[in-house]
């Protein structure tokens, strides 16, 4: 077993831990300790990955903003800041439905190429000429969604006062 | 030169993406289920990192292209789910989606 | 490429985002009379038609028309991936999207002019529209998803837009929660076929069709997509949302949706499973996964659709027959409707795809007025019961005249455009022959059960004796009480003249179908032959 497939396990154990941490911890601050630990350990495979700039980005996206975000949301959504999530049945139906999804997914896993395989690696300017050339339209889609998000957002948590 | 399996990766998306689909069944609390949604989403973005990085077609480099866009979009998706459960808490007092019962279900 | 080639086939798009900035400026220079943003709107939405009328090869409007007609169904170049393509089915939703925008925005135009949220209602709506036109022109998994979020982030806040009132606001948190689980289940599928296939785009995707070595890969991709965009169209096992977000959106809000964004999904699925619908070799031979060997994509995905659309109109109908409240049966109905267009899909065929995207027209048309109708109804002060409207045909027999027509097209009474799409899609999956058959006799059975809860509500209007004190009198009677009464009998120019418009339509089109049952056959049959 090579050094990079050692570190990818470590790190997809990591990831699985933590991501079901986040749900099932109990008060919330901790959830969100838990989901960052998961964002900047998704970074570290991007960096495993061979594709540094999308590491970067998750690194800043979501560890950083999405993660300040959530913080920002449950302080003032709660009046006191260490609240518990409340108590909810876990039924039957869930975790089949999800372990039917695992177990689908995982079922597809034999037939791609067991061996280990090289991994294509990108340099970041053929990645901005491609986002900025003939992929342009998914940004300019992009943009549309923000305009949509912010306007819409910023009209709805504004202290009405006019 | 990496070199590493590609079978590895799928089972840890499909993992999360479990995970969130099971959280966004039993969860009540809209911050909680915000996470479900972003832990899937995250198994997604994934997903297209390593297929780009082990290319069955000609446009590789889309995949990652496409994790630029879609981590962009999730962020915003995140502000403006944030904005209404905001706006839900100052008119209701709960971010309980089980306590919100103005609606039937 | 110079930036005019690369513009023209947005025109329709560019007036939308013109007419978005426009009214979101306004707003910061505090103007925010609705007479200004709606008619800002409405005039947009009306270039929009004209517009995407003229690139269809309308005669009188030739000259607006901004698409050279061939690039208009052109198949892409060989090797080349591109993220749009003008199809004329495509054009012929565009101009089903804007008419729905264009009446509702003509429709909120009568609410009070000094409205708080006006402008955003109407920003949020153009840009929902923009979103939906480009969902018609996608032909790139990516692209089409997008365009999707467009749509759906815009009708998040739409519903909220009032901002004060918890229950939209929290018919707002249950549609974002849906919508956001719906996107994640989209994404993932299509991060599936990404992998798969190695691209995005669904002419490869189809082009390649059978040929790839990840059967698994291909069907668990579809699956992810398949529940994601069903979530969307309301289809049976993803539906239970709708009705909530329905009934707890501001009224015009709901007309939107119903009406339009929904339609918006149906598109999505003719672009994706139109596909794997018509492949009919095996997928694949590999010897691992569940799906090991080989699969039959075609005829797997005829009978999931099949099944799925037989569920959804039946189940919408059954439910629609216990409602009490007027939003909610139409919620159910709308929801029973949507099976009968994804007969269309089911079958693949292009006669088939032509009478779904009739039904898509008469849906659009008969949804948007007759929430309208029930958006008019509720500012005159009635209740939202469906006992509530007793004595409405006779107190106004207009308003009754028109809503009773919308609900007859909906149960598919002839010389109403209703029947004539159901006669359309019935006789197509009649020609396919088959099992298909079936699909036609549930069809046939699930209208003639609608007939009931429809004239629940005829009989209530017509038959019923009018409640002591009348409700929508009482205010006029009392006076000093309630906002100064509307023009045109309370309702105001803008509902009447949508209402009016849309009733005019129904009968226009149940008619004389040749206006629009032609060039909706011609498209579908194009866009049919564009992947073959």
């Amino acid at each position: 077993m090579s050094l990079e497939e050692l570190a990818f396990l470590a790190l997809a154990l990591v990831a699985i831990a933590t991501a079901a941490a986040a749900l099932l911890v109990r008060e919330l601050v901790h959830t969100i300790l838990w989901i960052a630990i998961f964002f900047v350990d998704l970074s570290a495979i991007y960096f495993l990955l061979d594709a540094p700039f999308l590491g970067v980005l998750q690194l800043g996206v979501y560890a950083g903003a999405v993660t300040i975000l959530l913080l920002f949301g449950i302080m003032t959504t709660r009046k006191r800041i260490f609240s518990r999530e409340s108590a909810t049945g876990i039924g039957p139906v869930p975790v089949a439905l999800a372990l039917v999804t695992f177990v689908f997914l995982v079922s597809a896993l034999g037939e791609l190429p067991p061996s280990t395989s090289t991994i294509a690696t990108y340099d970041p300017t053929a990645l901005s000429e491609n986002l900025f050339g003939p992929n342009g339209p998914w940004l300019l889609l992009l943009g549309l969604i923000m305009l949509a998000g912010v306007a819409g957002a910023i009209y709805l948590v504004r202290e009405g006062r006019e | 030169m990496t070199e590493l399996a590609l079978t590895g990766f799928l089972g840890l998306s499909a993992a999360l993406v479990g995970i969130g689909i099971f959280g966004i069944l039993t969860r009540r609390n809209f911050i909680l289920l915000l996470i479900s949604v972003e832990i899937a989403m995250n198994a997604a973005i994934l997903n297209f990192v390593y297929f780009a990085a082990f290319p069955s077609g000609t446009h590789g480099l889309s995949g990652q292209a496409i994790t630029v866009v879609l981590i962009g979009f999730a962020a915003t998706e995140v502000a403006v789910g944030l904005a209404i459960v905001l706006a839900l808490n100052r008119l209701k007092g709960t971010i309980n989606v089980a306590r919100a019962t103005e609606l039937k279900l | 490429m110079t930036f005019s080639s690369f513009a023209a086939p947005f025109a329709p798009e560019i007036v939308l985002l013109a007419g978005t900035l426009l009214i979101f400026a306004l707003d910061v220079l505090k103007v925010r009379r609705i007479e200004i943003t709606g008619g800002i709107a409405v005039a947009a939405t009306l270039a929009g038609i004209a517009l995407v009328v003229a690139d269809l090869g309308f005669a009188p409007l030739a000259f607006l028309a901004t698409i050279p007609a061939a690039q208009i169904d052109a198949l892409p170049a060989a090797g080349a991936a591109p993220l749009y393509a003008v199809t004329s089915l495509g054009l012929v939703f565009q101009a089903i999207f804007l008419l729905a925008a264009f009446f509702v925005a003509l429709g909120s135009t009568s609410r009070p002019s000094d409205e708080r949220g006006a402008s955003i209602f109407f920003g949020l709506l153009l840009l929902a529209t923009l979103g939906m036109l480009l969902v018609a022109i996608a032909s790139d998994l990516i692209f089409l998803l997008l365009a999707i979020e467009v749509t759906s982030i815009a009708s998040y806040l739409m519903v909220a837009y009032t901002r004060t009132d918890a229950r939209g606001v929290e018919a707002a948190m249950k549609f974002f929660i849906i919508g956001a689980l719906s996107t994640v289940l989209s994404f993932f599928g299509a991060s599936l076929l990404f992998g798969a296939y190695g691209t995005t785009n669904l002419y490869l995707i189809r082009a390649a069709g059978t040929a790839v070595g990840y059967p698994t890969l291909v069907l668990l991709g579809y699956g992810f997509l398949f529940a994601g965009l069903a979530f969307k169209v309301t289809l049976v096992p993803f539906h239970a949302w709708a009705v909530d977000v329905y009934d707890g959106a501001p009224h015009d809000v709901s007309a939107f949706l119903a009406g339009g964004t929904k339609k918006m999904g149906i598109f999505a699925f003719f672009l994706v499973f139109l596909g794997p619908v018509l492949a009919v070799d095996a997928v694949g031979q590999s010897g691992y996964g569940l799906f090991g060997g080989s699969l039959a994509l075609g005829p797997s995905f005829q009978l999931a659709l099949g099944v799925i659309a037989v569920l959804t109109m039946s189940v919408g109908n059954a439910l629609a027959l216990l409602q009490k409240e007027m939003k909610r049966m139409l919620a159910y109905s709308s929801i029973s409707q949507a099976g009968y267009m994804m007969i269309g899909i089911t079958i693949g065929s292009a006669p088939a795809l032509g009478g779904a995207t009739l039904q898509v027209l008469a849906h659009a048309l008969m949804k948007t007025g007759a929430f309208l109708v029930v958006s008019a109804v509720a500012a005159l002060g009635v209740g939202p019961l469906i006992e509530d409207y007793r004595g409405l045909g006779t107190r106004r027999p207009l308003l009754g005249a028109a809503f009773a027509l919308m609900l007859l097209s909906l149960a598919g009474v002839p010389l109403t455009i209703g029947f004539v799409s159901k006669f359309v899609l019935f006789s197509a999956a009649v020609r396919a022959q088959g099992w298909f058959l079936w699909l036609a006799v549930a069809g046939l059975l699930n209208s003639a059960i609608s007939v009931f809860y429809y004239a629940r509500v005829l009989k209530a209007m017509y038959f019923d004796p009018s409640p002591v004190p009348d409700p929508a009198l009482a205010g006029a009677v009392v006076g000093g009480a309630g906002p100064p009464a509307l023009p045109v009998g309370g309702l105001g120019y803008g509902r009447a003249a949508a209402i009016a418009l849309i009733a005019g339509l129904i009968v226009l089109f149940g008619i004389d179908p040749q206006l629009v049952l032609g060039p909706i056959q011609a498209a579908a049959y194009h866009f049919v032959a564009a992947g073959a």
